[in-house]
């Protein structure tokens, strides 16, 4: 077993959560199948495991995982493996960083390798080195993206003076001080399968009523003073308000990392903690200070600070706080709202014509205004939407429907997420994009992407479904997203749109 | 798990092509000999976990190629290295001058922190070949060269054989261990404490 300890020897950089034990963090040798989830079913007692220790690259079972993720350091030694032990896979981490280091020695990068069915996507961040090996056609710049994520995830947990150890001693060893966060990435990859934020690059709301979104926003202002630099009240991956302190801006990445580590790291929800945590885009370099409270087993507090010694205020700041969402009902409005779940494509108005198999539900919002009719687009008819994601430019902010009945394995929904990040990629690619639409049907789907100013709106159909209809539909989408924006997504003086 | 916390260590083995470094490695990894010779392209890599007292660590093996074309590859190969083989033939006197270079090679690539203290192990192989009687390098002279680079440990080994092989990488092991926890404690003190005075947690004593 790894201890988080031995990170106290390090300069105060970083210091510990003060209550952490090595039995909270430190058991990640358990070894439990990962069971695929969609954000609104995501159960609060899912953990990723590190899985596979005995594995190593001699496994037939390893060479068949089909992405890998590396990291490690620039003498090649290996710091975190998503399958298998690291320690067993150091000829393998040696082999990697010989590749880099032998391009590196030419005066040049290696980017990516591509090997049959395989691609090897590297990323070099000073002494760090990443590496993807993925078989999931996954475009280049998506497993780009997630080695960047992972990358800020150990700056999360490390900030950028790692670097310096590096620097003064190349042999330097950080596995020690990543002890018990195996199950930080292990969840932060998962999530790359289900969270549309870690392709997007956007946050998300849980759906509430505009008003008891006002009470959250409310209290957290009030309790957001010269101390407080960020407070966000959080349900899962989804925002419930957010006030950021002066006018500071929170990215939405560092939003999905800090989120990740938080819901991942099972201590922060048995007790309040103050821990040091470094948001990568706002500055690599330092360390915040988070103050995490969990209200119930889904919904928490972080309260953001630069000073290390105000525990005790932001106690009574969150004390505040949970008086007033008692009070209000928040909390119960939120595993509400949960139940409910988000935007149900089968609630699309207006009501499909017959011929349809889809239910007609009108579970969402519950407290929603009544259902938008446009008579002039009935004819779109079952245009056999399975599912959409909405992304608002202005607010970054995003909004993904539930899943339609008719794609409700996990199978079907990873590959569908895997379909909408290609799609992103190709929508915002600059060597021959920026485009506007695109239309692309194949065995599994019909998919619809529709990029302007203001949005970016993704929709999945029935493969079977009509390119005319599929457009009406979308138009209905944004209408129906415009009508219900106040309950779906964080509305006004956000400050990631300062 | 059979000790609280693994440390992992980088090991580069150098030395003339043909004196056997890959044949060591595979002897002391996988208890292997193969007479044909096959020339290491660039490096390989194994790794092999030790038990050394209460702890377990991996070593992992930089088997690195001897030929000339190959020695632009130092910097990469060598950083971070925790300890370095210095592999001669004893029946081949060129390949014994050679330590010099390799060792100044390494120390100037590798740029160790403390280079006056960095552990080297050398290994004069094949001391099976002729019963000895084609050795051109005495024990003595080899012994010599090491004590005057500040007492580098040293073996004479047949991978063929398996003659002292499993020692000299204990001692290598060891070796590498002891500059591992010298470094680890005395990294905090390396640290621009400037810069990161302010960041420092005082934490929470609740």
């Amino acid at each position: 077993m790894r201890s988080m300890a031995s990170s106290s020897a390090l300069d105060g950089n970083p210091p510990l959560p003060f209550h952490f034990s090595d039995d909270e963090r430190g058991s990640t040798s358990a070894t439990t199948e990962i069971v695929h989830t969609i954000p609104h079913s995501t159960t609060s007692s899912w953990i990723p495991r590190k899985r596979n220790l005995d594995e190593d690259d001699a496994s037939i079972s390893w060479r068949k995982r089909k992405k890998h993720f590396f990291i490690l350091s620039h003498s090649g030694k290996p710091i975190y493996s998503r399958y298998g032990d690291e320690f067993k896979l150091a000829g393998f981490s040696a082999t990697l960083q010989a590749i880099i280091s032998f391009v590196e020695n030419g005066g040049d990068s290696v980017k990516l390798v591509r090997a049959g069915k395989h691609q090897v996507v590297f990323l070099v961040k000073g002494p760090i080195y990443l590496v993807c090996i993925s078989c999931t056609e996954e475009p280049y710049d998506s497993l780009m993206g997630q080695l960047e994520l992972i990358y800020g995830q150990m700056l999360v947990i490390l900030t950028k003076s790692i670097n310096r150890y590096f620097e003064k001693n190349p042999k330097f060893d950080m596995t020690p001080l990543l002890g018990g966060t195996d199950i930080v990435f292990s969840s932060l990859i998962h999530s790359f399968s289900w969270n549309p934020g870690t392709f997007i690059h956007a946050y998300t709301c849980l759906p509430l009523a505009y008003a008891t979104r006002q009470v959250a926003g409310a209290v957290l202002q009030d309790v957001a003073d010269s101390d407080v630099l960020f407070a966000t009240l959080m349900c899962r991956h989804m925002v419930i308000s957010l006030v950021g302190a002066q006018k500071t801006s929170l990215h939405p990445d560092d939003m999905l990392l800090l989120a990740n580590f938080v819901m991942s790291s099972e201590s922060f929800r048995t007790s309040e903690s103050f821990s040091p945590v470094c948001l990568p885009r706002y500055n690599p370099s330092a360390f915040l200070y988070a103050y995490i409270h969990y209200f119930d087993a889904d919904t928490y507090l972080i309260l953001l600070t630069t000073s290390s010694d105000v525990f005790y205020h932001l106690k009574d700041c969150r004390i505040r706080v949970e008086m007033v969402l008692l009070k209000s009902n928040v909390l119960s409005e939120v595993q509400r709202s949960l139940l409910d779940g988000g935007m149900h494509v089968d609630d699309l108005p207006p009501a499909p014509l017959s011929g349809s198999s889809h239910l007609v539900h009108n579970r969402l919002p519950s407290d929603s205004p009544e259902r938008f009719k446009e008579p002039d687009l009935g004819i779109a008819g079952p245009a056999g939407l399975w599912h959409f994601i909405y992304r608002s430019i202005y607010l970054d902010q995003y909004v993904s429907s539930e899943f339609s009945s008719s794609i409700n394995t996990p199978q079907q929904q990873k590959r569908l997420y895997r379909a909408y990040q290609k799609l992103f990629v190709s929508m915002h690619d600059k060597g021959i994009g920026p485009h506007k639409t695109q239309f692309r049907r194949d065995e599994n789907f019909v998919l619809l992407c529709w990029v302007t100013q203001d949005f970016e709106l993704y929709a999945a159909f029935d493969p079977l479904a009509d390119k005319a209809s599929a457009i009406n539909t979308c138009n209905r989408v944004c209408q129906w997203v415009k009508d219900v924006e106040n309950e779906i997504f964080l509305l006004g003086g956000s400050p990631l749109s300062w | 798990m059979p000790s609280r916390r693994r440390t992992l260590l980088k090991v580069i083995i150098l030395g003339d092509s043909g004196v056997g470094k890959t044949s060591l490695m595979n002897q002391y990894v996988n208890k292997k000999f193969s007479n044909q010779y096959k020339a290491t392209i660039g490096a390989d890599f194994l790794t092999k976990e030790v038990q050394f007292e209460d702890r377990l660590f991996t070593l992992q093996i930089w088997d690195t190629a001897g030929q000339e074309r190959f020695q632009s590859l130092g910097v990469a190969f060598y950083r971070g290295a925790d300890c370095c083989v210095l592999v001669y033939d004893v029946n081949s006197l060129k390949s014994f001058e050679n330590l010099n270079n390799w060792r100044e090679e390494f120390l100037i690539q590798a740029s160790p922190s403390d280079p006056e203290n960095f552990p080297f192990v050398v290994i004069g192989n094949k001391v099976d070949i002729d019963g000895g009687n084609s050795r051109v390098v005495s024990e003595k002279k080899a012994r010599a060269w090491c004590a005057s680079k500040g007492n580098i440990p040293y073996f004479e080994t047949s991978a063929k054989e398996g003659i002292n092989v499993e020692e000299a990488f204990q001692c290598i092991a060891k070796n590498a261990l002891k500059s591992g926890e010298e470094e680890e404690l005395y990294l905090p003190d390396t640290i621009d404490v400037g810069s990161s005075s302010q960041q420092r947690a005082t934490g929470c004593e609740c």
